[in-house]
């Protein structure tokens, strides 16, 4: 066990006092998980030498900072600011509340097999519950920002669930400026008929140590569109499930890495086909250039009885220099016959013929490859439904691009 | 069509049953002792019990895995016994008419008349009944080709300098658990040496055949190509059945020189346990080829027996140029379980890799393709395309993939799709809708999903397979 872990279980027992027993199962769970080595499966690829070593440290007092404004979105703002809730949103439209009260949810949609899950269930002091209430149509986005200062740590829990024909977007925002270390877990239960929009980004991560997850339940006939963009840190791992609890569910994932310098990029994604007829399309794409390394796990589960399953997922991957990795492993694993289900994987480099074809037409070669990589990124990008959210991050993406061409 | 499963599922292992031939068999447990006793019976020289003795030390210190999606019981490997040999061994037969007349009747039971093989085929037959390799055939012809096909533990007395040169060198000792075991105890298996620049005359073959009750089985077979020459090897084993479980934990390692290639086709039809998965073979191979520069090496396999399998052929692609082959039909029905695929080495420039695998489950089985293709950053323009296609017959069996893609050489390109399906309702209404029935139809679709891997067999194996197949899954649609 490392002595981050051992610490982290030092503090949860002197806070346990007013634990529910949900955090106290997870405090139980907690002291019995062994710290994930090379040999655990699920951190096969992703070394925690930056966790072990991290200088992080929990703030008393939050420092003063601000989000990234967005351009032409008009949003409701929920703010974690070195893992306290600083603010919520000021006048709430009718049909959605805001609340800090541990949720029967709490811990019901996060699977109970990651380390640090469980430590974001003992350490996440503020847990802020979202309810958009049954019929009700939220047209502003809300935005959660997970903000930290330089040398801060911290932990942060959201729980939202949308009533049946409910509809929300949520945008997480996960900002950490120098060495941080954070766990983000938020939790989705999407009601009969609803329909959540989620984006979750990390684009401001310098050296951060990120380590969260998005868990999403979905109920009867319930859609899920979610957009998932991240560059790589010291350390960045992210974990969705999506759960289809409820027959004719509807989920469609797509994620984004792009990985320079000697960043590490982790994107574990498991989709769990619970009932009959539902439906899942993961689009994930990623570059590692420079000395990065990119690990992606795709999982698909079809339970024995989630017959007429459609699942489908595909990860495509450039690599970039001969110093980076990539390491791809899409799983399926089915119980049921009458399922249509199929993965694909590639890793490559950018097309030869196609820098070939724009170096004829005078396009440099730097600026042949920008312009593909920008375009097999693009393709996804384009697929985001708030156009104002995608007209924001293109020139976040142009630039990242821009820097790993200077290497 | 209930009659019909009703029909299928009481049909009886055909391979199954057990000949009585005396044998001299260890008492079960394993000790440095045992290994000692191993050594002497086969009259190796010191370094092969060193070797023997520093595989099991290490062997000790290693944990059985658990990473396979396969679940049995705890194996004790304190109630084998590991060695077992016919006793009519002792009188060395010289030819077929001095080999003792009920191996003979076995090997019919099971379909293989050696002569008539012999005569027909033209195929050389290392026969292994239980440990002891008891007959082999056409070694004047492949002597005058220059070849050497024999059993390994006749091998270690004629060739030591090559046994010596080649054993472990693509397998080391502390690979994986199995191996370990198997580098401890092996009793026999076949040596194959192929000169440089010969083409084998024949293709050689063994049949591998567990007998004696509860005796594991550790057969370690070594085939080293030299340069400029080609191989096929057949393999195929089966087994009598018995109540319980047994362990069998084979090493074959391929060495394919400078422009060698190697072609290692297999059918395993192993007792798959009774209808409750009582009473199967677990077999837990660990086989592995590496090729140098321009060589190729091609694994064919179609496994159809054993309750629990646990196997992945794989090339390590060292030499630039190198090819490695992959191509897999593994059908599981009733309690069996699968877990199975290749790993892909890339090292050298321009390596070539090709992974076909598909699995069809029926019953109540677990079907697993788990592979990994890894391409190192001196695998200059390598490329690797990977194609696992699972069929399900059934709503109580399972079809996994688990592929592990590792890259880090960005010139070289890495494909991988899987796709999951079921004999539709569709084909099976069209096939009955021009007569054919459902048995048949099945037999069709399946015979038709699994073409690209059988067209990759030897004509009389693709037979083989085929018929295999067939007889597996009759009943096993409604």
């Amino acid at each position: 066990m490392s002595e981050w872990l051992q610490q982290a279980i030092a503090r949860a027992d002197s806070i346990q006092d007013g634990f529910s027993d949900q955090r106290a199962a997870s405090l139980a769970l907690l002291k019995d998980t062994k710290w994930p080595t090379r040999k655990t499966e699920a951190w096969k690829y992703t070394p925690l030498r930056a966790v072990e070593r991290t200088t992080a440290v929990a703030k008393e007092e939050p420092a003063e900072l601000a989000p990234v404004a967005i351009d032409g979105v008009d949003f409701l703002e929920l703010t974690f600011i070195d893992g306290q809730l600083i603010s919520l949103p000021e006048e709430l439209p009718e049909g959605l509340t805001v609340e800090m009260q541990e949720s029967t949810l709490f811990g019901s949609i996060k699977p109970s097999r990651h380390v640090f899950g469980l430590v974001n269930d003992v350490l996440a002091a503020d847990v802020a519950v979202v309810t958009v209430a049954e019929g009700v149509s939220i047209a502003q986005p809300l935005r959660i920002n997970n903000l930290l200062s330089e040398g801060s740590e911290g932990h942060i829990r959201v729980v939202v669930e949308l009533k049946a024909n409910a509809s929300l977007s949520v945008i997480e925002n996960g900002e950490g400026y120098g060495a941080t270390l954070a766990t983000a877990f938020t939790e989705y239960q999407i009601g009969a008929q609803a329909s959540l929009e989620h984006y979750r980004f990390a684009l401001q991560v310098d050296d951060n140590v990120a380590i969260g997850g998005c868990h999403f339940k979905l109920l009867e006939e319930a859609k899920l569109n979610s957009s998932i963009i991240g560059f790589g840190s010291a350390l960045q791992r992210i974990d969705t499930d999506i759960i289809h609890a409820g027959e004719k569910a509807d989920a469609k994932l797509n994620a984004i890495y792009l990985l320079d310098g000697q960043e590490l990029f982790d994107l574990h994604a498991t989709v769990e086909h619970e009932v009959p007829n539902c439906t899942t399309e993961e689009n994930i794409r990623g570059i590692a250039a420079d000395r990065s390394r990119a690990v992606f796990n795709g999982r698909i589960h079809i339970h024995r009885d989630a017959q007429k399953t459609l699942a489908e997922l595909n990860n495509r991957n450039l690599l970039m220099s001969n110093k980076a990795e990539i390491n791809t492993k899409p799983e399926l694993e089915i119980y049921a016959d009458d399922v249509r289900c199929a993965h694909g994987a590639t890793v490559a480099e950018i097309d030869k013929k196609a820098l070939y074809y724009l170096q004829t037409r005078g396009v440099s070669r730097s600026q042949a490859q920008l312009m593909l990589s920008f375009g097999f990124i693009n393709e996804l990008i384009d697929q985001m439904p708030n156009e104002a959210l995608a007209e924001w991050v293109r020139p976040i993406i142009r630039d990242r691009f821009a820097q790993m061409e200077v290497k | 069509m209930t009659e019909q499963i009703d029909k299928a599922l009481a049909r009886e292992y055909e391979a199954g049953f057990v000949s009585a031939v005396e044998s001299e068999t260890f008492e079960p447990g394993l000790n440095e002792d045992v290994i000692r006793r191993i050594s002497e019976v086969k009259g190796e020289p010191e370094w092969m019990l060193e070797w023997r003795l520093n595989a099991f030390r290490v062997w000790q210190e290693m944990e059985e895995p658990d990473w396979a999606h396969v679940d049995y019981p705890k194996i004790d490997f304190q109630a084998i016994s590991y060695y077992s040999a016919p006793k009519s061994m002792k009188d060395k037969p010289k030819s077929l008419d001095e080999v003792d007349p009920e191996l003979l009747r076995t090997y019919e039971k099971l379909g293989i008349p050696l002569v008539e093989q012999q005569m027909l085929a033209g195929v050389a037959v290392d026969a292994v009944f239980d440990s002891v390799s008891v007959v082999t055939t056409f070694r004047e012809k492949l002597e005058e080709a220059g070849v050497i096909f024999c059993p390994i533990s006749e091998a270690l007395h004629k060739y030591p300098d090559l046994v010596k040169k080649y054993i472990g060198s693509v397998v080391p000792t502390k690979d994986n658990y199995f191996a370990a075991l198997n580098c401890a105890v092996f009793t026999d298996g076949s040596f194959v040496y192929i000169p440089k620049g010969t083409r084998c005359p024949m293709e050689l073959s063994t049949y591998f055949r567990i007998n004696e009750q509860n005796t594991g089985q550790f057969e370690r077979t070594l085939i080293v190509a030299d340069e400029g020459s080609y191989v096929s090897y057949l393999e195929g084993c089966t087994a009598p059945q018995r109540d319980e479980n047994q362990l069998h934990a084979a090493v074959v390692e391929l060495v394919a020189l400078d422009d060698a290639e190697i072609k290692y086709s297999t059918v395993q039809n192993w007792y798959p346990g009774d209808e409750e998965g009582k009473g199967g073979i677990y077999n837990f191979v660990t086989k592995r080829g590496i090729c140098h520069t321009n060589a190729k090496i091609s694994w064919t396999q179609v496994e159809t027996g054993s309750s629990v399998t646990w196997k992945y052929p794989s090339c390590v692609l060292k030499g630039d140029n190198s090819v490695g082959e992959f191509y897999s039909v593994a059908l599981t029905r009733g309690r069996q379980q699968a877990d199975t695929g290749t790993k892909m080495i890339h090292l050298g420039k321009n390596t070539k890799s090709t992974i076909i695998s598909k699995g069809i489950s029926a019953g109540r089985s677990n079907n697993s393709y788990r592979g990994l293709v890894r391409m190192n950053p001196g695998a200059e323009g390598a490329r690797n395309f990977t194609q696992c296609d699972s069929l399900l017959i059934g709503d109580q069996c399972g079809a996994h993939t688990f592929p592990y893609v590792e890259s880090r050489n960005p010139s070289a390109i890495i494909e991988h799709e899987a796709t999951t399906s079921k004999v539709s309702d569709d084909q099976m209404f069209l096939c009955q809708q021009r007569g054919v029935d459902p048995e048949k139809a099945v037999s069709m679709i399946v015979n038709g999903f699994c073409k690209e891997v059988f067209k990759e067999l030897p004509m009389e194996f693709a037979v083989e397979a085929g018929k295999l197949l067939e007889i597996s899954l009759e009943g096993s649609v409604g």
